[in-house]
């Protein structure tokens, strides 16, 4: 037996080149929808945790994936806004926390929230400290590498149009602190307290006090308990300890906008009677499951995947069949090889089996290839996605 | 040694190494009940709060199984106070954040702090808050907006008060139900202690006679007790300009008060020209702060004994 292997390795090892083109291509046969299957297995897992481990999302109706997408991976433009009485109306009884995510620094999305929020997400700071005032912000682990910054920097808010000159004033926001690293799309983001966005907005601003004598070049008219300011009264783009106190904001805050609440119920009965609140309500906002949103997504990526791999299988099979037209045709080229070995005493079984030997060894080698193709997948199929994703 | 006799010595080894293994891992996964208890026993609940007499109920109610901190240094007004964003920090550490409520502490406004943690102390009561002239101004597109000042020493209302105490006790009771049942106890000796205070004030004011108080700080006290007040700008540690003293008459002509309630001791010679235009003084602590001597209750039995002395009683404790 030993020695049958002994000649069919040798022969393999002789035709070097042909026994590589045919190993590989086994390999890669076999591979193909393995490595297809784990890569989407894994695609699907990456995407869909952080959709499992946010129980339920509440928006202004409209387009569930675009909610989902912007409350859970910053992505997609920000759905339609909702009031913070929202947030209100959820928290009597459990965890609700509130997020506007719709501007942007340098590309890098603005988060709104709380400090809920970073205890739910399990966010730890890797130096310095969360935000404690208004126009503080604490960096994800990707963007402070990006934006080489560091505790104490600052970072400025970006207009939201060239055009819109009275819109969207920049806020300059000191660098409190910069989370660990997380492996998550909160790596990518940038985190503040949600009364810094209302002021990135405009709904809130700090100015010189009206009543003092310094700004009055900025006074229209002055009545008894009624002052008129022009707009040259100088608004601030940068919240500091000596302008702080002047920040404030007008009308009731329950009506500014947020664009998601995240609603972490206390067990299934109060997920169950939040659900049904949302499900029985005539008002302007929806309840979803993340989970489930992402799941219908990934339904369409997986009906993809079975076309590939049905295409795979019929290129494999084409490819297994062109694998055995070599095997036969080399036979016929080694026709006087064969007859050599019959005349030096060796029978049809042996010499059969010697042949055998050589396509079990090209299909072994080629199965061993396909399997470390896939344990380097499933070990940096991963990162590929991540790359991929956030390019 | 034969070959079985030590196999046989093998095996009992084994077997003993087995036991003692197992007995481990069961002694690991099963502490003592007690354990357990004591641990949670022995962690104190953390509570920040924005003011005094917050820090009093805390303490009050919660005994030596709560640490109630108030980083407000001494001297300071606790509603004008701005902390630093280390103070901040430290709040938001907190396992409970005691507000007053009332827009009181306006830098709660613009400070990061945990929104579950955070208890509006007067929140039963927001229908009552008593709303004071504001100052409105406009500028841009919005229009007209108010900074409109509610008046926040809800304290001085010692009903309301006890319903700020009630919101503590049953803050505590929520976070920690094992500690409910002694704190219900301490809270009902509390409440006992309040509704006193406001049967005595109650008693001793006894007619409408006009009072002054030499800053608006007084709102609740003079609603609850149905004490004609009306209040002036005047510091206890500063003397009034010259246009002070010109509204203070005016004021005079129309509200003939013989005394005036002060925050704090105020200036002899502020105390002489008072006395001059017939205005005796008086101090009534709101107590925002933590007072020099004694607790609050012992700054509100002084403040309520020298109330007395306008209406001619003497409501020594």
């Amino acid at each position: 037996m030993i020695e049958t292997f002994y000649l069919a390795w040798r022969y393999l090892a002789f035709h070097k080149l042909k026994t590589c083109i045919l190993v590989t291509s086994v390999g890669l046969i076999v591979y193909l929808p393995i490595g297809l299957r784990v890569l989407v297995d894994q695609s699907s897992r990456q995407l869909t945790a952080r959709a499992q481990a946010t129980p339920l999302v509440i928006g202004a109706k409209g387009s569930q994936l675009e909610l989902v997408l912007n409350t859970l991976y910053f992505r997609s433009d920000y759905p339609e806004v909702q009031p913070y009485q929202e947030s209100i109306r959820v928290s009597d009884s459990r965890l609700a926390i509130p997020l506007y995510v719709r501007f942007h620094s340098q590309g890098h999305p603005i988060v709104g929230t709380t400090l809920e929020y970073f205890d739910f997400r399990a966010l730890k700071v890797r130096s310095g400290r969360l935000p404690a005032v208004i126009g503080e912000c604490v960096l994800g682990a990707r963007v402070a590498a990006a934006l080489q910054a560091q505790v104490g920097d600052h970072v400025i808010s970006s207009p939201e149009n060239l055009f819109d000159l009275a819109g969207v004033y920049p806020l300059k926001m000191r660098i409190s602190g910069i989370l660990e690293f997380s492996d998550s799309p909160d790596d990518d983001a940038i985190f503040v307290d949600l009364k810094t966005t209302w002021i990135i907005e405009g709904l809130g601003h700090g100015h010189q006090d009206l009543t003092a004598p310094e700004a009055a070049s900025g006074i229209l008219a002055r009545e008894e308990d009624r002052i008129v300011a022009n707009a040259s009264v100088v608004q601030y783009s940068e919240i500091t300890q000596d302008n702080m106190d002047s920040f404030h904001f007008h009308g009731d805050l329950l009506d500014y906008p947020i664009t998601a609440v995240i609603a972490v119920p206390h067990d299934q009965k109060s997920a169950a009677i939040l659900q049904g609140r949302y499900l029985s309500s005539e008002g302007g906002a929806q309840i979803v499951r993340p989970s489930r949103v992402m799941e219908e997504l990934l339904d369409t990526v997986l009906t993809v995947q079975n076309f590939v791999m049905a295409g795979a299988i019929v290129v494999g099979m084409a490819t297994l069949a062109t694998v055995t037209l070599v095997f036969l045709l080399s036979l016929r080229l080694r026709r006087r090889e064969m007859e050599t070995l019959f005349k030096i005493g060796g029978g049809r079984l042996n010499v059969a089996a010697v042949m055998a030997s050589e396509m079990v060894a090209v299909l072994v080698l080629g199965t061993v290839l396909a399997g470390g193709l896939t344990l380097l997948t499933s070990q940096l199929g991963s990162l590929v996605i991540r790359t991929l994703v956030r390019m | 040694m034969s070959p079985n006799q030590m196999k046989k010595r093998l095996e009992l080894w084994a077997a003993l190494a087995i036991i003692g293994l197992l007995a481990a891992c069961q002694q690991a996964a099963s502490p003592e009940a007690g354990d357990t208890l004591r641990q949670q026993g022995s962690t104190k609940l953390q509570i920040y709060v924005v003011n005094y007499p917050l820090q009093y109920f805390a303490q009050r109610i919660g005994g030596d199984q709560v640490r109630v901190e108030f980083p407000v240094p001494s001297g300071l007004d606790p509603a004008l106070f701005s902390p630093n964003p280390e103070i901040v920090s430290a709040y938001q550490g907190a396992d409970l954040i005691l507000l007053n409520g009332a827009d009181y502490a306006e830098w709660v406004s613009r400070a990061t702090l945990p929104g579950s943690k955070m208890i509006n102390t007067s929140q039963p009561f927001q229908d009552e808050y008593i709303l004071e002239k504001a100052v409105t101004h406009s500028h841009g597109p919005e229009g007209d907006h108010s900074h409109g000042q509610i008046a926040f020493t809800t304290w001085l209302d010692f009903t309301l008060a006890l319903k700020q105490a009630r919101q503590v006790f049953q803050a505590l009771a929520t976070a920690r139900p094992e500690g409910e049942p002694i704190w219900r106890q301490r809270f009902e000796d509390l409440e006992r202690d309040l509704l006193e205070l406001d049967a005595t004030l109650n008693r001793a004011v006894t007619d409408t006679r006009p009072i002054l108080g030499s800053h608006p700080v007084y709102q609740y006290l003079a609603r609850r007790y149905q004490i004609n007040l009306r209040s002036v700008h005047f510091e206890p540690g500063e003397y009034p300009d010259e246009r002070s003293w010109r509204e203070l008459k005016q004021l005079l002509e129309q509200h003939p008060a013989k005394w005036m309630l002060w925050e704090d001791q105020p200036l002899e010679k502020t105390v002489a020209t008072l006395e001059q235009l017939g205005v005796r003084s008086l101090v009534f602590n709101p107590c925002g702060n933590t007072p020099k001597q004694g607790d609050f209750l012992d700054v509100m039995h002084s403040n309520v004994n020298n109330l007395g002395k306008v209406f001619g009683q003497n409501l020594s404790h």
